[in-house]
């Protein structure tokens, strides 16, 4: 009877956690599915794309069909979504890229080898996560002043000129920056669990320690990396305030700018149908992302629980 | 020519812990040496050192007539089976054997012909496109060794390899790991801290402890004239009784007698010389447990008897171990006999003297040799 009573509570407690996770993801969805007459006149109702539309008699108001397809259209051409889109899936990729490379080689280097200092330097990176981003915001804008001149006055004889504010490079090179400390403590972790007589064995086999690292090491610390690619994808692909501070120009924003552009341009009326459809553009891939990588997500969250 | 030198060879750990000290070791072309002792002895250390995982503190490292303590270990063209195996988990049983080969860039239709002959002397055709977690301990072992003899390296070098594996699939991989040896005629290396490994693998053993090498000798050799006591109780199973005493001369005749004077054993005439120097000393007496024999008549003979109080009987199938109670001394007898004897009983037990050994009790070593 008690553990009747203890499954019950478990399971309205689960519910309640699923039904706060997936109602605002269905309304989203559902919202992006009505125009912004309907958005108003029934937030919460089923679509009318489904049920039909009351105004179906009234050939001067847009199918609910029409509406949508006018709401995406408008948020991917006329809001320039499809150039955001592009600029999102460049800065996230290159980061990315970034992040795990750099990631992976020096958590390989301190999970599995001593060095004078080694310990000083897992710590220097992984007291990072102790500094809040908003606090680097300001520093970092006028350093990237004084690099940009610097990189400038550098590369002059060459013909380059340094430019970091406003451009993929700066808002790249501070993504991989903040995601180190969390990337690199994760990763670390992960290297440490796999068996050192690996590392032994590839070099009996004729490995150098970079051969290793790229045909060992790497291939069994997938679970791990892709842990690490989620969670920093789920990061950079939101992230919001250093792009707002360091990216000006309209053809260098990311998807959150975009949809925050979105809602600031329309100052005295919301246009819904428009903001739900970005909304939608905005989620899509973190969704396709997750569900792709979920069985590796889950197997890098639960390595080294059980002898295996 | 795979012969291998240990010259002074030397390894301290930083902290100042010496691991293996002024190690000198011959190992002969086609040999199989095994490195035996306790943990912490300094085996593994140093057969690390021969395959380049370590480097050396001092001394000197030969393979074939090279010095090898510069070369990295991908150079020195030997292979090693590890302990756990250390099988690539994201590779095929093919992949596996084969990387080695990838990497030094033979030509892929040598690599399959070098892969499917290992497997095939191994009998682990059938298993070559699974992965290592699809196989049985034994089969993951016999792929690790697999590994190895693909690359047709000059030295073998194997890390307690059968120490995971159950003692039935033990025994058999340990006669598999010696076919392996008569069929490949190679020097191979391997360590072990179980001396029945040791005695039934090894053309020679190398017994150490505390990181020093204490005898190389061949298996009965080492069984029947070890050089202390330390190696006298390793090696055997059950190990040598050994006995705390004195060396007394009496009517011209020297007698081995313990403290409480519950043995005393007339030193064999051929061991005299060796221990007469030892009258009125301390010395430690050694005996294997099948010199004890069941006196039929239960009359004690004079000098090479002892009477024991019977502890324990273990019937072992061919034979019995008796855990012998002799003043205050715990021994075991290795009899055959058809009858159990009763336990807690006093029953005479006659020593066979002329295989006695005997230890300085300070240095441990042994007298005669």
């Amino acid at each position: 009877m008690l553990s009747l009573l203890k499954s019950a509570i478990l399971y309205a407690v689960l519910l309640v956690w699923l039904l706060a996770v997936v109602m605002p993801l269905l309304w989203v969805f559902a919202g992006s599915l009505r125009s912004s007459r309907e958005f108003v006149e029934d937030p919460f109702g089923i679509p009318w794309l489904i049920t039909g539309s009351p105004y179906a008699d009234n050939p001067d108001v847009d199918t609910p069909w029409e509406s949508v397809v006018a709401d995406f259209r408008k948020a991917w051409v006329k809001s320039k979504f499809s150039r955001f889109f592009f600029n999102s899936v460049l800065v996230t990729t290159l980061s990315l890229v970034g992040i795990i490379s750099i990631s992976s080689m020096a958590s390989y280097v301190l999970a599995k080898f001593t060095f004078p200092g080694s310990k000083l330097v897992l710590l220097y990176f992984v007291s990072g996560l102790m500094v809040p981003a908003q606090l680097v915001l300001i520093p970092l804008f006028f350093q990237f002043t004084t690099l940009s001149r610097w990189g400038t006055a550098l590369l002059a004889p060459f013909g380059y000129e340094v430019e970091l504010h406003d451009t993929f490079t700066g808002l790249i090179t501070i993504y991989i920056a903040l995601s180190l400390p969390f990337t690199i403590l994760v990763l670390t972790g992960f290297f440490k669990s796999l068996p050192s007589e690996l590392r032994e064995a590839g070099i009996m086999d004729g490995c150098g320690e970079y051969g290793v690292f790229r045909h060992i090491m790497l291939p069994l610390s997938k679970p791990g990396l892709v842990t690490a690619a989620i969670f920093n994808f789920l990061g950079i692909w939101n992230e919001y305030l250093f792009a707002l501070v360091f990216m000006n120009s309209d053809s260098h924003k990311t998807l959150p700018l975009g949809l925050a552009a979105v809602s600031i341009q329309a100052q005295y009326r919301t246009d819904f149908g428009l903001m739900f459809a970005g909304l939608v553009i905005v989620l899509v891939p973190t969704l396709l992302v997750y569900i792709v990588l979920q069985k590796q997500l889950t197997r890098g969250i639960t390595v080294g629980a059980l002898k295996g | 020519m795979a012969r291998v030198a240990l010259r002074n060879v030397r390894k301290v750990y930083a902290g100042g812990v010496e691991a293996v000290k002024s190690a000198s070791l011959e190992i002969n072309d086609k040999e199989f040496v095994v490195l035996v002792g306790p943990s912490g002895c300094g085996k593994s250390t140093t057969l690390r050192m021969i395959a380049g995982l370590e480097e050396i503190s001092d001394g000197e490292i030969y393979i074939g007539d090279t010095l090898v303590n510069d070369v990295p270990p991908k150079n020195r063209d030997i292979a090693m089976v590890f302990q756990n195996y250390a099988l690539y988990p994201h590779m095929t049983v093919y992949k596996n054997m084969a990387f080695g080969l990838m990497l030094r860039k033979y030509p892929k239709k040598e690599i399959d012909q070098r892969v499917r002959d290992a497997a095939r002397i191994l009998g682990i055709e059938h298993l070559l496109d699974r992965k290592p977690k699809a196989l049985s301990g034994g089969e993951r072992q016999r792929v690790a060794v697999g590994r190895a003899i693909v690359r047709q390296p000059k030295v073998f070098l194997f890390d307690e390899p059968l120490s995971n594996l159950d003692a039935k699939l033990r025994v058999q991989m340990r006669a598999e790991i010696s076919k392996l040896h008569t069929r490949l005629q190679s020097t191979m290396i391997y360590v072990t801290h179980d001396q029945v490994e040791a005695m039934t693998m090894g053309d020679r053993i190398v017994v150490m402890l505390g990181g020093a090498i204490q005898q190389i000798a061949s298996p009965l050799e080492l069984y029947n004239r070890p050089v202390n006591k330390f190696v006298a109780g390793f090696i055997g199973s059950p190990p040598m009784n050994l006995l705390d005493g004195s060396i007394v001369a009496e009517n011209g005749t020297l007698w081995f007698r313990d403290a409480a004077n519950a043995v005393s054993l007339a030193v064999a005439p051929e061991h005299q010389p060796a221990v007469e120097a030892y009258a009125g000393k301390r010395i430690v007496f050694g005996i294997r447990p099948e010199h004890f024999a069941e006196n039929a008549s239960q009359t004690p003979k004079p000098g090479r008897s002892v009477t024991a109080n019977v502890e324990v009987v273990e019937p072992m199938g061919s034979e019995i171990y008796l855990h012998l109670a002799v003043g205050g001394h715990i021994c075991t007898a290795r009899v055959n006999t058809d009858r159990e004897p009763p336990v807690n009983q006093a029953h005479v037990i006659d020593v066979n003297m002329e295989k006695a050994h005997y230890f300085d009790a300070e240095t441990e070593m042994a007298l005669g040799r």
